[in-house]
């Protein structure tokens, strides 16, 4: 009876193996597959995985690999893979990180495809023609809550943001952990310092005096959209400076009494893609594929379809191409502003940190 | 026998070099080059193309000033104080558990390794769906805008975090109370002592347990990220691994002082460690023998086991029922968190979108499949290495060997996740490495080798207590009878520890699915696992979806316990359920 117990027990525990191991062999197997070059897109574009998928559907024999993740870490890992990278595309929202990324010779040059880029398409492509803009969205968008405070109540420039009747009514993202919120105060102190070239001491200093005045008047800071936009449901403020994508998106949503204003003026941040210059020829010949595909008609749609109610909200940077929802206004009825990222990319740190000591924990 | 002495020596001495060696690689590629690649960015940036400098103390200033010298102070104080609070309360609880009649006391330890497996941040975010303003409390009625206020600063950190650091502190002491018998208190009682003097003769004899439990709660709140970032960031509260994680978030990244920062975190673990250290191997703590008798339970009055089973009940409501509770209905309610004079708006829209949602190609189901593979691996060969390096750890012959393996094992508990995954970029991505060695970067080994490296140090501090009670002559004497070494170790350890080993399989399990900062920075391109994919929604203000997400792999992995539960009891003897200590059952 016993030596019958334990044959059972030993079968049982021998047929558990079995299956345990036949369950981990996709995991493995497909370990071992990355072998030979690959292309590899760093991305944090919430329709990337419909693009990717979209191009490796039409682009048979090279496969396109995604590492998906927000902006941050996106750049940490391509800062620590320095001169052995495995990135192969980058393609996130802003400017300033390309032009850092440019200046350290990080990226390939020449890769703007032959499109039919508008006015604001043009104004974003640098020089050298480093990276490319795949859409449009406005960081410091004036996003609010139309139930609480109405269109004609609200504040008509960036300096009466600060007027006293505002007092705790506005919120902000924290730089550190939004990417889009440095572009915006960069833009504000190009802005503000009425910044045209040379030193960028002073139109610093006029960025850091407005925003201590925003923050004496109650600014209320969160770390991303999500909460900065959950403290005006919840009614802790009424209007808030973010992405205008996420406004848009939370309008179709969670909160229909959301609206999008633009004070003058608000600064373009345009979706960005770059190739890595370090990569083999073969995969660079590759990247330059899917950027082109990017500026297709089928990317495009690719794009505006991935993400209906989030990242899809853009403007494309093409003429023809129109929004993929009706809830974006006309570009042209948008004040927008461009910054030159290759005078502003430098500072983010710099400023970032000021932020941190003085805005959010001073 | 002279000779059969003479013989074995030599064997011994070759063998015992050997073992340690091949430990030590381990160790050496899991932990210290990765996170030495790190550190060294401290003082050298230009070692890994960080910076100019091949040697500067300037960021040592950098680090140790303005906020971010405030975030390591906040983090020493912050974790002293949980420290201290979690092992008295861990104390106090193991008692009452195992040595009165109080109400559930075979439910308690199932729910302390429930709330084990609760990340923190999961904690945090449901308090604060509760509390919030329209959050579930006021959707319930219930005004909570006055502890909303309290929760958003220190008292709330600490609250969370003593929660969050009670399961180990509980599990390491009531091992210790286990094997301790009631002949202990009984002989102090017979020669005088009264109840306080008792306690001074039987608290030094679980001595270890509560300066390990000290030491581990102490070491996980300072890399504690969970928190840092959710709650103290949100009541404008720096700590230090916020301030670490802000450091390395712009472009670009300043490595150097977030290696400082690790260093600090790392450095202050050593003092617990080195007091238990002496404290262990001053003498032995074996109690655990084949003569271990019956404990006999102090008998509570009616009024009192109530009241005393309330307050152990209100312990597991405040870190279990109400984020729990949360979390479900958060998941289920439209209008969470949005201003409203109208009922609670229920739907299961969010459920709907958790496997057909609508970011395209954002489902969770392979994700959820492969977090489960590689989970299943990195609890196994975490398990199997645990249990190897707590002998070692326990070893009352123990040299300088194992006592840096103690220090570089507990200290590993205070690197915080994002410091080990970036170390592994550094190292692991090394020309020379790729070229030359293997090319293991943004692969699923390598993943899973992190993984296995920061559940490994807390793994074994969970096993050394355990190991270290079971006394060498029950092998000894199956050795004696005849028993081959293989089959001494099947016949008395295995069975005396296969509990323990599986809940801490299952531990490492839960933690490695629901583990992020690791998983952001290494996950092979195109093979997101779960904790990425559900970190995508929260962070694209698609909050609903994430939380229902958050519900689902929860359920799952709750799942997953309750089948190797079962499997446990229909695999082994009988007799391996009864005996040996797992948490549960006392």
């Amino acid at each position: 009876m016993q030596i019958t117990h334990t044959m059972k027990r030993a079968t049982l525990v021998g047929a558990l193996l079995a299956a345990t191991s036949a369950w981990l062999v996709p995991a493995v197997s497909s370990a071992g597959a990355a072998t030979g070059p690959t292309l590899v897109v760093y991305s944090a574009q919430g329709y990337d995985k419909a693009a990717v998928a979209a191009f490796n559907a039409t682009h048979p024999g090279f496969s396109v690999t995604l590492n998906d993740n927000s902006t941050g870490p996106l750049l940490q890992q391509i800062q620590a893979e320095g001169h052995n990278p495995k990135w192969g595309v980058l393609w996130v929202d802003g400017a300033t990180a390309f032009a850092a990324l440019d200046r350290q010779g990080y990226l390939a040059k020449g890769i703007v495809p032959k499109a039919n880029f508008n006015a604001v398409g043009k104004a974003n492509i640098p020089a050298d023609g480093s990276y490319v803009p795949t859409g449009l969205t406005a960081t410091g968008a004036l996003v609010y809550d139309s139930a609480q405070i109405s269109a004609a109540q609200l504040p008509k420039t960036w300096a009466q943001l600060t007027a006293a009747k505002y007092k705790g009514m506005v919120g902000m993202n924290d730089p550190t952990q939004s990417g889009p919120t440095y572009p915006l105060i960069a833009g504000l102190m190009n802005y503000l310092g009425h910044y045209s070239k040379g030193s960028t001491a002073a139109a610093v200093k006029a960025g850091e005096a407005f925003l201590t005045k925003l923050k004496a008047n109650g600014l209320v800071i969160n770390a991303t959209n999500g909460p900065t936009i959950g403290a005006i449901q919840s009614h802790t403020i009424k209007m808030a400076i973010i992405q205008s994508s996420a406004g848009y998106g939370q309008e179709l949503t969670t909160l229909p009494s959301l609206r999008v204003a633009y004070l003058n003026p608000a600064i373009a941040l345009p979706g960005v893609v770059g190739i890595d210059g370090l990569m083999p020829k073969t995969v660079r010949a590759e990247a330059q594929k899917f950027v082109n595909w990017l500026l297709s008609p089928a990317g495009q749609h690719a794009m505006q379809t991935g993400d209906p109610q989030g990242d899809s909200l853009f403007w494309p940077v093409l003429n023809g191409e129109k929004p993929a929802n009706k809830v974006l206004p006309p570009l042209s009825s948008v004040p927008m502003m461009t910054i030159n990222p290759y005078v502003w990319g430098p500072l983010e740190n710099t400023v970032n940190t000021w932020f941190t000591n003085n805005i959010n924990n001073g | 026998m002279t000779t059969v002495e003479v013989a074995e020596a030599p064997s011994r001495r070759l063998r015992v070099p050997w073992s340690g060696g091949v430990l030590w690689v381990i160790l050496g590629l899991l932990i210290v080059a990765p996170v030495l690649s790190f550190l060294l960015l401290a003082t050298s940036p230009r070692l890994f193309g960080q910076g100019r400098e091949l040697f500067t103390l300037r960021y040592v200033s950098q680090a140790l000033s303005g906020v971010t010298g405030q975030g390591v102070f906040n983090s020493l104080w912050v974790s002293l104080v949980v420290a201290v609070t979690s092992v008295t309360m861990a104390t106090t609880l193991a008692w009452l558990i195992q040595r009165t009649n109080i109400y559930g006391r075979r439910l308690w330890p199932m729910l302390m390794w429930l709330l084990f497996l609760v990340p923190t941040w999961m904690m945090t975010l449901s308090w604060v769906d509760v509390l919030q303003p329209y959050g579930s409390a006021s959707a319930l009625g219930l005004s909570t805008r006055w502890l909303y206020g309290e929760f958003l600063g220190p008292f709330g950190i600490i609250v969370v975090l003593t929660i969050a650091s009670l399961p180990f502190a509980y599990f390491v002491v009531s091992a210790g109370l286990l094997g301790l018998g009631s002949e202990y208190e009984d002989a102090a009682r017979i020669h005088g002592a009264g109840r306080a003097g008792t306690l001074r003769t039987v608290l030094p004899m679980v001595a270890p347990a509560l300066l390990s439990a000290f030491a581990i709660s102490f070491a996980e709140t300072m890399s504690d990220f969970g928190v840092p970032f959710t709650l103290a960031y949100h009541s404008h509260f720096p700590m230090a691994t916020y301030t670490l994680f802000a450091s390395i978030s712009n472009y670009p990244a300043n490595f150097s002082v977030a290696a400082v920062i690790a260093l600090v975190l790392i450095l202050t673990t050593i003092p617990p460690i080195v007091l238990q250290a002496r404290v262990t191997r001053r003498r032995s703590y074996a109690i655990i023998s084949g003569r271990a008798r019956e404990v006999r339970r102090r008998e509570f009055s009616r009024l009192a086991r109530v009241v005393v089973s309330a307050s152990v009940a209100l312990v597991f409501v405040i870190g279990l029922g109400v984020p729990i509770a949360g979390a479900v209905l958060g998941s289920f309610m439209r209008n969470l968190g949005i201003f409203s004079s109208g009922p609670l708006h229920l739907s299961s829209v969010y459920y709907h979108q958790v496997f057909a949602p609508s970011i395209v190609g954002k489902g969770l189901s392979a994700p959820l499949l492969l977090s489960n593979q590689i989970a299943l691996v990195a609890a196994t060969a975490t398990a199997a290495l645990a249990f190897v390096f707590a002998r070692r750890l326990m070893s009352r012959s123990a040299g300088w060997s194992q006592r840096l393996t103690d220090v570089l094992l507990v200290g590993s508990v205070a690197v915080p996740g994002v410091v080990l995954g970036v170390g592994y970029v550094f190292f692991y991505n090394l020309s020379f490495i790729t070229n030359h060695v293997i090319n293991l970067y943004k692969t699923l080994p390598l993943l899973v080798l992190a993984l296995v490296a920061t559940s490994l140090p807390g793994q074994t501090r969970f096993l050394a207590g355990p190991v270290s009670q079971i006394q060498p002559s029950l092998s000894e004497a199956a050795r004696v009878h005849g028993a081959p070494r293989w089959r001494a170790w099947r016949t008395t350890t295995l069975p005396l520890i296969s509990r323990v080993m599986l809940w801490g399989w299952l531990l490492t399990f839960a933690k490695t699915i629901a583990e992020l900062p690791i998983s952001q920075i290494l996950y092979p391109p195109s093979q997101e696992p779960l904790s990425v994919t559900i970190q995508a929604y929260l962070g694209n203000f698609q909050l609903g979806t994430g939380t229902a997400m958050t519900v689902v792999g929860l359920v799952e992995i709750f799942g997953v316990i309750f089948v190797a539960l079962g499997l446990y009891r229909v695999v082994t003897p009988r007799g391996w359920q009864r005996i040996g200590w797992s948490g549960v059952g006392a």
